[in-house]
């Protein structure tokens, strides 16, 4: 056996399909996308080399920083808003044990395992500024309201709620699992120590999840910047750009506005965003384990 | 104990993270169901029924295939199944705006279905047509079909003719005549009439014009409108050379977007009609919600159709956009294009076959002939000649106002540039729409493209 596995031939073998695999659905489109993304190219038809005119015009364009800012507000409303929740949530789920353990965990994943199209039109009728249950609900407490929560001003935060609302389950489920391997006896011998549930959460649930809460706070600044689907069903970037997220411009510029080629220029951009903001995780990983 | 406590605070957290599903049922948007079934009167056409099997895909933007159009289009498709048995027609069908993208990432791929509908307008088409997706028709075929004039002019190019023009839209107000009747309300005749009436709904605890700003080309086209009614005629080719020569310096334009912007300020829309797609717009006029619907003569079959209460759909009428003062225009110059049609793709798999099927679509006793008699929309080709007298009074009304019109506006303000061009104006529109941006703003926006 460790003869067979010592032969270059069956290890080129093995390996090949994860490697020819890792050059064509990804090395080569990334590659792919850095050409196309210096020409001017429609989607249809010819296309001259202009340089780096798209990336001139990127840094210059309004809907891109918008786009960025978005996601980074996005990725901190993640951060500071749903993750917290989640950990706590987790925690009580943990405490409950029993039949309520497991509802109450099915219960809160619940909005994970509906469709996104399906969530998007249903926070739009809670929206609605005419009939939406939103405004239905302040008008019994005596309210005016006539709010337009996808207008100007409030369309940022009331998409921030739905995001928080959706990816909430997959993150509390993380964190549950994570919580479900800390040794138990760890517990046992910080009671017979007197601690209370604050020092006990302090001192040994939040300690021993670091590694969790990395991989957790990592996919969800991904999952902020690639948001998608529940912002283009829903607002679809408005009022104008207001809502606009770096993905959903990427899509729009090279498939609404035929500009293929500033489309490129933009994904160029969105890899590396995405491979700074996980390098700098790690970073600070690192530095805080080292710590 | 504590767990109790903890299970009712849980409990809580539940609550509130399912308001969302409790509380949409009650304003659950209803789609629009069957209508009246269209009648379809057979007609040999040049298949081999014994022939190999041949399946089309056709791409739709009619996703409703059991009223309106896309009933009419299936009807169609069903009759020429059942005279050709070897023919399967696959359809795959979406709303407008899914529909565009989804064209736009099927053309960028070049795998494209056999049949696709199309909007013969430059924003959409001219890119297109270059990259030669698009099979030549023979226009040969047509000459008896009676198309209207300069119907298919958004459809060729260097006098190529690639697709066939399905509507006649025209842009106006319905409303409900039993609202207006019960409050005194007169049909304005003047823009400033519609500014003050849309006060007098709006005080009455009504929305005034239910508008579908969230699909922001309604928003835009409101615009053109205004255009139109103060020039008179012309405005399609004084835009097209705005657009061409990055120059929105005429006063029509700056005139129409504030007299946009002043209609929206004096709450002429409903709440929040900047984001409002097309089915709550609708919804909130067919449930009396709203006195008046800004949209297109597409949306005729509202009259006719079953869902809607009846002491609506009955009371339901169209009047044109007024005439702001000292404009040109009057009540025979109407914003009206040759927008959606059909076109067959040069890759298709079964190229023949596939114009085969759209001639049989456009034959006259065809899709005129069927959307007339159902009372869905205004055909490219004469309707007139279908007329029988006992149409709903939204169909006459509209075919009178085709009947008298002096000067059609021609393709819209976004349309008429590059498919770049469209995006912004859309955006710019939405955000002017939104108070985000002035007026001037939005027409230093429009001239910077492509700049």
């Amino acid at each position: 056996m460790h003869k067979t596995y010592s032969n270059k031939g069956v290890i080129a073998t093995l390996v090949l399909p994860g490697i020819l695999t890792f050059i064509f659905a990804i090395l080569a489109p990334i590659c792919l996308s850095v050409y196309y993304g210096f020409t001017d190219y429609s989607g249809l038809g010819a296309y001259q080399f202009v340089g780096i005119d798209n990336y001139r015009e990127l840094f210059k364009d309004q809907g891109f920083w918008l786009s960025v800012r978005n996601s980074l507000f996005l990725a901190i409303g993640f951060i500071c808003i749903q993750h917290p929740l989640a950990i706590v949530t987790a925690v009580i789920l943990d405490r409950l044990a029993g039949k309520a353990e497991g509802f109450f965990r099915c219960v809160y994943f619940l909005p994970n395992v509906i469709s996104v199209a399906v969530i998007a039109y249903l926070w739009k009728f809670i929206y609605d500024p005419n009939f939406g249950l939103l405004n239905n609900i302040i008008k019994k407490f005596g309210g005016e309201g006539t709010t337009n929560w996808l207008g100007t001003g409030t369309a940022i935060w009331s998409v921030l709620i739905v995001l928080v609302w959706h990816g909430f389950g997959w993150g509390m489920l993380i964190y549950y699992t994570g919580i479900k391997n800390i040794d138990p006896v760890l517990y046992e011998a910080a009671a017979i120590d007197g601690a209370d549930n604050k020092q006990t959460f302090l001192r040994i649930t939040l300690p021993l999840m670091k590694p969790v809460i990395q991989i957790n706070v990592t996919l969800a600044i991904i999952s902020a910047l690639k948001q998608m689907e529940t912002v283009y069903l829903l607002t679809n970037g408005g009022p104008g750009n207001e809502t606009q997220f770096l993905a959903n411009f990427l899509y729009k510029q090279a498939f609404q506005s035929f500009r293929y080629g500033y489309g490129n220029a933009i994904s160029v951009i969105f890899v590396l965003i995405c491979i700074c903001a996980t390098g700098l995780l790690n970073m600070i990983f690192r530095k805080e384990k080292e710590a | 104990m504590k767990k109790k406590i903890l299970s009712l605070l849980l409990a809580a957290a539940m609550v509130a993270s399912l308001t969302a599903c409790g509380g949409s049922a009650d304003n659950a948007n209803s789609d629009q169901t069957a209508n009246v079934p269209a009648q379809e009167e057979s007609a040999p056409t040049n298949s081999d029924a014994a022939g190999e099997p041949v399946t089309l895909k056709v791409f739709s933007n009619l996703p409703d295939r059991t009223s309106g159009q896309g009933l009419v289009e299936q009807t169609l498709f069903d009759a020429y199944m059942d005279e050709n048995p070897n023919v399967t027609i696959e359809v795959e069908a979406l709303d407008d705006e899914a529909y565009k993208t989804k064209f736009k990432a099927y053309a960028s791929g070049s795998q494209m279905p056999d049949l696709v509908n199309v909007w013969g307008q430059p924003g959409f088409l001219d890119e297109v047509m270059e990259a030669g997706l698009l099979a030549e028709l023979n226009p040969d075929d047509y000459a008896d079909y009676n198309f209207l004039p300069g119907s298919l002019d958004g459809f060729s190019k260097d006098g190529r003719l690639y697709g066939l023009s399905r509507n006649t839209d025209v842009m106006c107000f319905y409303y409900n005549q039993k609202i207006f009747e019960d409050n005194g309300w007169e049909v304005p005749q003047t823009y400033e009439e519609l500014l003050d009436l849309g006060e007098k709904v709006r005080a009455a605890g009504l929305q005034p014009v239910s508008m579908f700003g969230g699909d922001k080309w309604s928003l835009y086209i409101y615009i053109h409108d205004i255009e139109e009614q103060l020039d008179g005629s012309g405005i399609m080719a004084k835009t097209s050379n705005a657009i061409k020569n990055h120059d929105f310096s005429d006063p029509t334009f700056k005139q129409a977007t504030e007299l946009f912007v002043e209609a929206v300020d004096r709450g002429l829309f409903q709440n929040g009609f900047e984001s409002n797609d097309g089915g709550t717009a609708k919804n909130l006029f067919t449930n009396g919600q709203a006195a008046m619907y800004y949209t297109g003569s597409w949306e005729m079959s509202m009259v006719t159709d079953q869902d809607i209460p009846d002491e609506i759909r009955e009371n339901i009428r169209v009047f044109l956009m007024p005439v702001p003062e000292g404009g040109k225009g009057d009540a025979t110059t109407i914003t009206a294009w040759h927008g959606g049609g059909y076109a067959v793709t040069e890759s298709a798999a079964n190229k023949e076959e596939a114009i085969k099927l759209l001639n049989y679509m456009f034959r006259p006793e065809g899709w005129t002939k069927i959307a007339w008699e159902n009372g869905v929309c205004m055909s490219a080709q004469n309707f007139g000649d279908f007329a029988t007298g006992s149409e709903t009074e939204v169909q006459k009304q509209l075919m009178q106002l085709v009947a008298d019109a002096t000067d059609l506006s021609g393709t819209p303000l976004g349309d008429l540039g590059s498919s770049e061009f469209k995006t912004i104006c859309e955006d710019k529109s939405q955000e002017l729409a939104a108070g985000k941006i002035s007026a001037d703003d939005y027409l230093r926006a429009l001239e910077a493209v492509g700049q």
